[in-house]
Parts: structure tokens; C-alpha cells; sequence
């Protein structure tokens, strides 16, 4: 069932999967935090959030919120708190479309 | 809520063709309990279509072998023919008593599974120059035979010359051979070579038996036109003289139900009355699920009258894929007429009859009602699936009951089941609709531990739901 549905999504939007998964030419400032020089976004968001559980930096108050150390505000807009529902708008923003 | 609810159909629909199940009632299936485990496999084809009654007995021995002998699989190390033979020679002079032809068979198989095919046949050759009592029967071939079958890039010359090694080694290729072949061949996705060898080994020795016949025009409805099915068909009967039996036809309505092209299915109904065959209950089960699948309850309904003015007696199997499409169609009151019917006749209810229901409730609204059925069944001792929780949790999320919800998803994950993907997005969405967006997060987490979707999969869910949410958050439709 599932292939099917991932050859689906393929078909339907070939473009939206690929920019998930492309590998993509990091900037500097991420490609320290990542610790690679090249790395998809859906690879670059995994990093992020398991970064985020393993250092324990969401609110102990509230959850929903996440309280940058420095590393990790290197790569966020340099904001000292980020709410969880915007971490993948903000980790989109070092993938910009290619201009074609 | 009117999209087909995915949870209910791996229940009924994706399972149905599957793999048949390893264990091999046949015929003592009637009894209603020894079917009870696994019922929502509809258990047509496969229960008829297990080769377990196959003349040679070859295929067996084949099988018994790798199961009963683990070890000899982990002997082998390396791919290098010169290696495995060293080994072969150590392992002989170690051991005093007489080495069975099992015994070379499984070395012969572990090998085969990292080597070549070319290496494999000169580890055989080896295994008789060096060990003469060693007399290779059919068996040891259709190891190699399989092996020559499992590489999909592949050309049948492999093939050829694995049956030809058999032939000159004055084996002729029986039932049994043709089956390994042509299943093998099926499995790696070769279905041009399957069907192209099934015709020459007819040509050359005998005609395929119906099992091996029906495998292959059920795998070639899967993923071929239905024009390549009946050429096929065409050509088997007017070669070989086979003709198409009544499983065969029944593998053909599923394939056209599953198309959605019903119209065909009638044709296909009185073609089969042609031939002189009188469908059986596999049949108007096939035909009732079509019509279930597009939500047409009153045809599924005029499909059980038929069959029973044709005396035929419905199944489990009838009952519950009427149950399902009643219940998908709205349609919850006769659904539960038919559950009454249904103990009436002596059949159990079980957790696909239940999964339906809830199915139908929730659809309705009522996801408490659901949730009372669950422990029903539960009581009743029939034990809930992970698709009868999915159901419920889709249910239970659109009902916008969360504390339930994360409840049941509590259970689910204790007992280790997989989210589907309907189910999944649901409860993200209700998540981070309430701003529990950490524990949505953490949905995520296991959905992807679980395996239950892919990263992307799960992912795609998860930002789309996010971007969502801040669109209604800025019409102040979410607080």
C-alpha cells in the first residue's frame, strides 16, 4: 500500500519530493551545526529535532516551545526561543527554491 | 468524513491477495473455529491455490531442508568457489557417518544464496566428483533452478541452463519444476520470462498443473493489462489445451472489481456458466466485495439474495464483506441486521465484523458507541487488531474526543502497532488543532520508529499540518 501511495505523491508532485530529499549544497553556518557539507532538508530537519531531544532545550513548562542554545540559534535566525510549529518554516529558509 | 476510511482496508482489500497463508488448512476450513485466527484474509484462492497437493514432493524436501538445517545456512562465508570447496572438503572428512542427499542439498542452498549461478554448478559438480555416493535428484536442480530465477536483471539463458544441467543429468522437469521456476520468476517481478517459459516447458515437457496456471494469471492481473491476461489465457488453451477453471475466473472478477469495472463483471459471470462451472461462494464474495468497494450496498445485498436462491451457502468471509460495505455506505442498521443474521447461521462475529461496525459509527458520529463495541469484543473474547485501533482513533480525533484519543494511542503504542497513514494525519491534525504541537511532534517520532510510514511520508503530514495551522491561526479560526 504504501509504495503505491509514495509513487502517488511522486507522480502527483515530483517537484514538492524532491525538494525534500535533494541533497543540497549547505551554507556555512549549517553545514558546522550539521557537521556535513551536503544534506537534504528532510535529513536537516531529522538533525535538528533530535538535537533539540537530546539537549533537552524544549520549554519544561511548555513543550511547544523550544529554548535555543547557542548552536542552535546560529541556525535560527539567532531567536532565543522557537515555537516547535515553525521549527520546519525556519529550517526551509536555508533551502531556497532554485530560481530557474 | 466521506473519504473510504484506509484503516478497514488492509481488512479487507490488501490482504486479500497476498501471500496464502503459511499453514495449509485446505479443505478442513469449513470448521468455523479452526478458521478463526486469521479470517480476514478472504480465504479463497489461497487455500485452493497451495501447491501442497502437487505430485512431486520434491518442493517439500526443498523446503524442509533450509527450514530444518539453520546451521548450514550460516556456513558459508565467501562468494569464492574455491573457498567453498575447501570447506566441503573439510566438512566430509570430518564427519564419518554417511552424508544424506538432504544434507548436501542445504549446503547446496546455503551457497547458492551468495554465489553466482555459474559458481553454484561448479560447487555441484564438485559435491559428485568428490563424493560419489552423492546422487543429486530433483530437489538439488530446483535449487539451483530458483536461484538461476531470482536475479531481475537477469535472461532466461540462466534459467535455460539450470533446466538443461537437469535434463542432461537425465531428470526430466515435472509439475513441480514448473512451479518453482514460474513462482520464482513471479516473485522477482519476471513476468514476460515466467510466461514465456511456462509455454516452452509445455512445448517441451508437460503441461503446467492449475496452481502454477492460476499463479501466474493472478500475478499478471496485478501489474499487466487484462488485454496480456487473456492472451494469455487465449494462448494456454489453444496450444496447450489448458483451460481456464473456476479459480481462474474468480482471479479474473477480482481483478475487474478491483478496476472498478463492473459491467465486465457479468460478463465474465455468464462466461464461467458457459464453460459449465457454477459459482461458488469465493465467486459472489468477489463480486459482493466489488460492489462494497463503491459503497453500492443494495447491489452487495441483491449479490447475498442470489446466492442464496442458488443455494449456496455464505461464509464469514459473505457476512463480513457485507457488513463493511453497509457500514462504509452509511447504511449502520442493516449492517447490524446482518450481525444478527450472522450468529443466527453460527458464524462468530470476529474483529474484522467488529473494525466494520466501528467503522460505520464513527462515521456516523458516534465514536463513544465505537468505543463501547470495543469492549464489547473484547468481552466476547475477540481481540482487536491495530487496524480495528486505527479505526477507532481516526474516529475518536474527528469526533474531537482527544483525551480518549491519546488514550487509545497510548494503548497502541504499548502494544507496539503500526499508525496508519489516514489515521496518523488525523491525529496530528487534532494535536496541533488543540496546540499540543510537542506531543504531535512526538506522534511523529513513533510513526517513523514504528516504521509505520516512511520519513517523508510522516514528515510531509507533519509540515503541512504545521502550515496549516498557522493559516487558520491567522483567520482566527484556531485559538
Amino acid at each position: 500500500m504504501l509504495p503505491q501511495r509514495i509513487k502517488k505523491t511522486i507522480t502527483d508532485n515530483p517537484k514538492k519530493l524532491a525538494n525534500l530529499i535533494d541533497l543540497v549544497n549547505l551554507p556555512s553556518t549549517l553545514r558546522e551545526f550539521v557537521g556535513q557539507s551536503q544534506i537534504s532538508r528532510l535529513q536537516c530537519f531529522m538533525h535538528v529535532w533530535s538535537y533539540i531531544k537530546t539537549n533537552n532545550l524544549q520549554d519544561p513548562n511548555n513543550k511547544n516551545v523550544v529554548n535555543c542554545d547557542d548552536k542552535l540559534r546560529s541556525i535560527l535566525l539567532g531567536k532565543h526561543q522557537v515555537e516547535l510549529a515553525e521549527l520546519p518554516v525556519l529550517i526551509k529558509l536555508h533551502f531556497p527554491k532554485e530560481p530557474k | 468524513m466521506g473519504k473510504i476510511p484506509p484503516s478497514l482496508r488492509p481488512a479487507i482489500s490488501a490482504s486479500f491477495l497476498k501471500k496464502p497463508p503459511s499453514h495449509v488448512p485446505a479443505e478442513s476450513s469449513s470448521s468455523t473455529l479452526t478458521q478463526f485466527p486469521k479470517p480476514h484474509h478472504f480465504p479463497k484462492k489461497p487455500y485452493k491455490k497451495r501447491p501442497s497437493q502437487l505430485p512431486g514432493k520434491t518442493k517439500k524436501s526443498q523446503e524442509t531442508d533450509s527450514s530444518r538445517m539453520p546451521n548450514a545456512l550460516t556456513f558459508f562465508k565467501s562468494p569464492n568457489i574455491s573457498d567453498a570447496m575447501k570447506l566441503f572438503s573439510s566438512i566430509v572428512n570430518r564427519n564419518r557417518a554417511p552424508l544424506d542427499l538432504r544434507f548436501h542439498n542445504s549446503l547446496l542452498q546455503s551457497y547458492a544464496s551468495i554465489s553466482t549461478i555459474n559458481d553454484s554448478i561448479a560447487f555441484l559438480r564438485h559435491m559428485i566428483k568428490s563424493h560419489p555416493t552423492f546422487s543429486p535428484d530433483r530437489s538439488t536442480y530446483h535449487i539451483l533452478l530458483s536461484q538461476s530465477c531470482k536475479n531481475p536483471d537477469s535472461s532466461l539463458a540462466a534459467v535455460r541452463q539450470a533446466l538443461n544441467l537437469m535434463v542432461n543429468d537425465g531428470l526430466k522437469p515435472n509439475n513441480a519444476t514448473t512451479d518453482i521456476a514460474v513462482r520464482s520468476l513471479c516473485l522477482a517481478g519476471r513476468l514476460e520470462d515466467a510466461t514465456e517459459l511456462i509455454k516452452e516447458l509445455s512445448l517441451k515437457h508437460s503441461v503446467p498443473d492449475t496452481y502454477t496456471y492460476n499463479l501466474l494469471v493472478k500475478h499478471l492481473c496485478k501489474s499487466r493489462s487484462l488485454g496480456t491476461v487473456n492472451n494469455f489465457i487465449d494462448e494456454m488453451r489453444s496450444s496447450f489445451g489448458m483451460k481456464p477453471d473456476l479459480v481462474t475466473y474468480t482471479i479474473l472478477i477480482d481483478n475487474v472489481c478491483n478496476t472498478k469495472n463492473l459491467r465486465e463483471v457479468l460478463e465474465l459471470v455468464s462466461k464461467l456458466k458457459d464453460e459449465g462451472f457454477k459459482p461458488d461462494c469465493f465467486v459472489y464474495n468477489t463480486i459482493m466485495k466489488g460492489y462494497c468497494m463503491l459503497s453500492r450496498g443494495s447491489e452487495a445485498i441483491k449479490v447475498y439474495h442470489q446466492m442464496r436462491e442458488e443455494g449456496v451457502e455464505p461464509d464469514l468471509v459473505t457476512y463480513n464483506t457485507l457488513i463493511f460495505g453497509l457500514s462504509k455506505s452509511g447504511r449502520l442498521r442493516e449492517a447490524k441486521k446482518f450481525l444478527k443474521i450472522m450468529t443466527e447461521m453460527g458464524h462468530f462475529p470476529d474483529e474484522v465484523t467488529y473494525t466494520s461496525l466501528m467503522n460505520g459509527m464513527c462515521r456516523e458520529g458516534d465514536a463513544l458507541g465505537a468505543l463501547a463495541l470495543l469492549e464489547e469484543m473484547e468481552v466476547k473474547g475477540c481481540s482487536p487488531n491495530s487496524c480495528t485501533y486505527n479505526t477507532l482513533l481516526h474516529g475518536l480525533c474527528k469526533s474531537r474526543l482527544m483525551d480518549k484519543g491519546v488514550e487509545l494511542y497510548g494503548l497502541m503504542k504499548s502494544g507496539c502497532m503500526k499508525l496508519e497513514t489516514a489515521s496518523y494525519a488525523t491525529f496530528v491534525r487534532a494535536l496541533c488543532r488543540e496546540g499540543r504541537i510537542a506531543e504531535a511532534y512526538e506522534v511523529f517520532d513513533y510513526a517513523v520508529e514504528s516504521k509505520s510510514l516512511t520519513d517523508i511520508a510522516a514528515y510531509s503530514t507533519l509540515e503541512s499540518t504545521l502550515k496549516w495551522l498557522k493559516k487558520a491561526k491567522e483567520h482566527g479560526l484556531v485559538v
